[in-house]
């Protein structure tokens, strides 16, 4: 809201200049959004709360002045002429119209505004319009109180209904639109229709215009509510709509209407006649009682202050102190009903800057989320693995992020996904059931930058939902993409090609970082995965993620060219488990002898297998079974493949013999033979 | 005697005139010797050695003679033979150890690397700004005595608005601020909802913060995306005051931007507090002074005040809904936005860029 500093002035004489008066402004809590130099005065851009709907205005401005400078308010004279109802005003809908006042003047002359005034809107950024219009402008922005003045002559029966519209009405505002109006707007009318859309904006062909020789002058007050829900129906937010939203002063009515009214009749020559009020329920004053409002404020800004002191502060800004102690509100407040609200205009008038700054006596320590002291080690150690964290938004397109599975935690039987009404980015329609989607739209965007070689990780929460209406269920996931080739710090060479190994090796590495027993790789087919390199990731035996190549179909609908690789884990429910402890076994006292295998398998026969069968064959002295490599290309059939293996014997009880070991080697070498169907080498 | 003297007096000779061959390399300092040659020669003065002071060498031959020279002689004989030998011996040992040293410096020389040439590693990964920010914050707030919380980002009305005293006609919840889901549900507004779900659990005292994500229905510009993260802080117990909100508010940023940075509170209103503030710091740009380097500061647009949040005395309406007693217990609470603050440090112009996961964006950031 646009304020000049010289009306300001001439409301209260602050005695300071522009910039005192902006910090003074902020200081009281009248945000200074922004200020400048127009002709020779300055205008300050108020951002006023929403609560403070009073304040729209230089009156409101300079009372708030007047109470912390304690300066005494020059409200201009007004007569004081005094309406009564009249069969003009009739209000059919109380519960939206509190207040409506109708005051003709006769005999106008309607024509362009003198210098004075045009001025004085230009400074709060209105064009001028007509002396009438302008009047009704300029005591918008000295009071507050929004009004508009119809052409009496073109007011059917010249008289006003306030009610409700019609089914089917319509009308033409003065924007030259023509609006549709429902039951639920509250319209001003004639004895037929709608003349005005109330609080809002009047209608086009009820105005005034340079032909208008009587005029009535509405001045009303309605519902809050009412008008913010019609002024969003229609899309149409104006200086009236505003102001009536955050509430005007209804027992200010009368003062504005007759500050327009007597204007109007000087700049046209008008002649004040019949002056209309209706106003079926009065205001009924609001009374905070308090009965120690000193201990009160003590307690909460932590000065200690005499009441006298307080009472002196909220005089200034209208707050009386009844006989029987309770304070009276002022019908132009409507932001106060407790005593917290008291202290507040006390402290505020007192001042935040002498408020003391103290640190509340220690109580207990300070403690980080459960889960965050290992959520940070995986994020430290994944860095420094080589990994960017990645952030996306929550809200995913559904139709994309059908394509991908779910986390086991995030697909249950009867759960479906949580969806968004009226989403605001385009196709961001869903919250997100995985990251996978977030993470693959991450590889799209750096892909159309050229940046090829990308290692990224998000932790984050996916959502889904039951049908038995409880709470989505909210779980964080971790997720991993990489593609590309290898980076190397500080050369441009680019490393050798990542393949799902270097994924695996990553999602290891987020295991040991979180202490959790070892995650277990099974072959699995996953719906958004290559067939055959794809894998379901296992703790303790339960599936908690999967990983593997993003499947061709998929990749295609990309655009993708090099290969993608991305993982997905149930981060919640890793960190429900508990880590691993260290545990000391003996050192060794005898020596070991170690033996290699390298036996030709089909490639049915897995890793896994294999050492599964050695460790787990029983055999003598046989202490541990590790993986060497692999082998396969030149001199191997298609299908088969060469693993070598290292057996590690040892006996905790003597040196072996190089014979014991052999007899016992060759006990695995025939188990693996006849069991895997493995030639050895 | 005189012919054991002509005897030493060859022995001398011929040791200068086949050691005549090192001397004047020696003099040199092997200059621009190659490191094979200077191995050979090394070679070849270790043979000189054995030629010269050897069992076999005529030296050692002269020792022998020193019995047999007459007793009145023997003394000056032995005396003469000792000199020579160690004449010979300190040459030769002169001229090894320099080789040797030449040897040496010639072998590190060989060796001498670029130590320019880049540290063999991964390249290294790199935490999300946002990330960096919140533990920096909660690092802060834990040492002096809070508890991080966390809690739900899909609402109820009530935890969303109602327990915050957010009144029934209130704009924010009108659907043009606020996500719902089709089931009815708001995506949280504010991290304040987690206030009122810690304030039931842990009842009174309490000192929690609670970062995470919110949203609102703002179309993405360069200073707005509709998900965004807050940062909520809450104390109550007996006795807290606004002297105590300005305290810590104060005391956190002063960690975070320097013991110099000034706070400065300003009368505003939110709902759930009564009464209220927003909270603006000294611009840590420009130290407050509104211009940097003979410009208008560009982080404070020129006003030396960085405006980050909002703040008050919890209002009773919410201590009562959560079950405690505000007659006995009073509290502040302060929020802000974390993309605002992040973008003020690193100097963002769109804060977009957040949540775009563009790589030339994250690797800045460590």
């Amino acid at each position: 809201m646009l304020i000049s500093y010289k009306w300001l002035n001439e409301l209260v004489s602050t005695g300071l200049d522009a910039e005192e008066l902006s910090e003074k402004l902020t200081l009281i809590g009248l945000e200074i959004d922004g200020i400048h130099a127009k002709d020779d005065d300055t205008i300050f851009d108020i951002e006023v709360t929403s609560n403070r709907g009073d304040c729209l205005s230089h009156l409101g401005v300079a009372r708030e002045l007047s109470a912390a400078l304690a300066k005494p308010i020059n409200i201009p004279e007004i007569p004081s002429d005094s309406p009564s109802e009249t069969s003009r005003v009739v209000i059919e809908d109380p519960k939206d119209c509190y207040r409506f006042t109708a005051r003709i003047i006769e005999g106008v002359k309607v024509g362009p505004s003198p210098d004075w005034l045009v001025r004085k809107l230009d400074a709060v950024g209105e064009r001028s319009i007509n002396n009438i219009a302008d009047i009704t402008n300029y005591v918008m922005h000295e009071l507050g109180q929004p009004m508009h003045a119809f052409d009496l002559d073109k007011l059917k029966e010249q008289r006003i209904v306030v009610r409700k519209a019609r089914k089917g009405e319509s009308i033409k505002t003065l924007d030259e639109e023509d609006r549709k109006l429902d039951v639920s707007v509250l319209a001003i009318c004639d004895a037929e229709s709608p003349v005005a859309v109330a609080g809002v904006m009047g209608g086009l062909d009820s105005g005034v215009t340079e032909e208008t020789k009587n005029v009535l002058l509405e001045v009303a007050c309605f519902d809050r509510d009412s008008i913010r829900s019609t002024s969003s129906r229609l899309n149409l937010s104006t200086e009236a709509s505003y102001r009536f939203e955050r509430g005007v002063d209804i027992e200010g009515v009368v003062r504005a209407s007759n500050r327009a009214a007597s204007l109007i009749a000087e700049l046209t020559n008008g002649t004040l006649t019949e002056f209309s009020d209706v106003y079926p329920k009065r205001h009924k004053p609001v009374s905070i009682s308090a009965p120690d409002l000193a201990a009160e404020f003590e307690r909460l800004s932590g000065i200690a202050l005499s009441i006298e002191k307080i009472d002196g502060s909220l005089e200034g800004l209208g707050i009386h102190k009844d006989s029987d102690g309770a304070y009276r509100i002022p019908s132009w407040r409507h932001d106060m009903s407790i005593p917290e609200d008291l202290v507040e205009e006390a402290a505020r008038m007192h001042g935040y800057e002498k408020i003391g700054e103290e640190l509340p006596r220690a109580s207990s320590a300070g403690e980080y989320h459960s889960l965050e002291p290992r959520k940070r080690r995986l994020r430290e150690v994944l860095a420094s693995n080589g990994f960017d964290e990645a952030m996306s938004y929550s809200f995913v397109d559904a139709q994309k992020a059908g394509a991908f599975a779910k986390v086991k935690a995030m697909g249950a039987e009867n759960e479906r996904e949580v969806r968004i009404k009226d989403p605001i980015i385009e196709g961001a329609d869903l919250m997100r059931p995985s990251l996978v989607s977030g993470l693959i739209d991450a590889v799209q965007t750096n892909f159309n930058h050229k940046a090829l070689d990308l290692s990224l990780f998000e932790i984050g929460k996916a959502f889904a939902t039951d049908d038995a209406g409880a709470p989505p269920l909210e779980r964080e996931l971790l997720g991993f993409v990489i593609t590309g080739r290898e980076a190397h710090a500080n050369t441009a060479l680019r490393g050798r090609e990542m393949d799902f190994f270097d994924l695996k090796g990553a999602i290891e590495t987020a295991g040991d970082s979180l202490g959790t027993p070892a995650l277990v790789f099974r072959a699995a087919e996953i719906e958004h995965l290559q067939k055959g390199q794809s894998a379901e990731i296992l703790l303790n035996g339960q599936p908690v993620g999967s990983a593997g190549k993003l499947s061709a179909e998929i990749a295609n609908t990309y655009k993708f060219k090099q290969p993608v690789y991305i993982a997905e884990l149930d981060l919640t429910a890793i960190l429900e488990t508990d880590e691993t402890a260290a545990t000391y076994s003996p050192l060794d006292v005898f020596p070991s002898i170690t033996r290699d295998i390298s036996l030709v398998v089909s490639d049915e026969v897995s890793l896994d297998q294999i050492l599964r069968t050695v460790s787990g064959g029983g055999f003598k002295n046989l202490d541990s079974v590790s993986y060497v490599d692999t082998y396969s290309g030149k001199g191997m059939e298609s299908g088969e493949r060469s693993i070598t293996i290292r057996i590690e014997y040892r006996s905790g009880a003597r040196t072996l013999t190089d014979d014991e070991v052999d007899m016992a080697h060759e006990d695995v070498r025939n188990t693996l033979k006849s069991k895997l169907n493995a030639a050895l080498r | 005697m005189s012919e054991e003297k002509d005897q030493l007096d060859s022995i001398k000779e011929s040791f200068e005139s086949e050691f005549d061959r090192f001397s004047g390399l020696l003099k040199d300092g092997f200059k621009g010797m190659k490191l094979t040659a200077a191995e050979k020669l090394s070679k070849e003065l270790s043979d000189f050695r054995v030629k010269h002071t050897g069992k076999k060498s005529p030296i050692s031959g002269a020792m022998k003679l020193i019995g047999k020279v007459a007793p009145e002689k023997r003394a000056d004989f032995g005396k003469s033979v000792q000199g020579i030998r160690s004449k010979i011996e300190g040459r030769i040992d002169e001229a090894e150890s320099s080789l040797n040293r030449y040897i040496e410096s010639s072998k590190t020389e060989s060796e001498r690397i670029d130590v320019t040439l880049p540290g063999r590693r991964h390249q290294k990964g790199h935490l999300h700004p946002m990330t960096i920010l919140r533990q920096k914050i909660e690092d802060i707030f834990v040492s002096m005595g809070y508890a991080i919380e966390d809690d739900r980002e899909i609402e109820t009305d009530y935890y969303n608005f109602d327990a915050l005293n957010i009144p029934k006609d209130h704009p924010a919840r009108d659907s043009k601020d606020t996500f719902y889901t089709t089931d009815g549900l708001a995506l949280r507004s504010q991290t304040s909802t987690v206030q009122i779900r810690a304030m039931e659990r842990r009842g009174a005292p309490i000192r929690i913060i609670a970062p995470g994500r919110v949203y609102r229905r703002d179309t993405p510009d360069q200073t707005h995306t509709p998900m965004f993260h807050q940062i909520e802080g809450l104390c109550v117990d007996k006795d807290i005051t606004m002297a105590h909100l300005k305290g810590t508010v104060s005391e956190w940023l002063r960690r975070m931007y320097g013991r110099e940075t000034k706070t400065r509170f300003r009368p505003s209103y939110f709902p759930f507090t009564e009464p209220s503030a927003e909270f603006d710091f000294s611009c840590f740009k420009c130290s407050g002074t509104g211009e940097f380097e003979g410009d208008k500061c560009g982080t404070c647009r020129g006003s030396g005040w960085i405006e980050l949040g909002g703040c008050g005395m919890v209002h009773p309406n919410v201590l009562e809904g959560c079950g405690i007693d505000h007659k006995v217990y009073s509290g502040f609470a302060f929020g802000f936005g974390l993309e605002r603050m992040c973008a003020l440090m690193y100097n963002l112009d769109d804060i977009r860029l957040m949540f775009e996961n563009d790589v030339r964006f994250l690797r800045q950031f460590y």
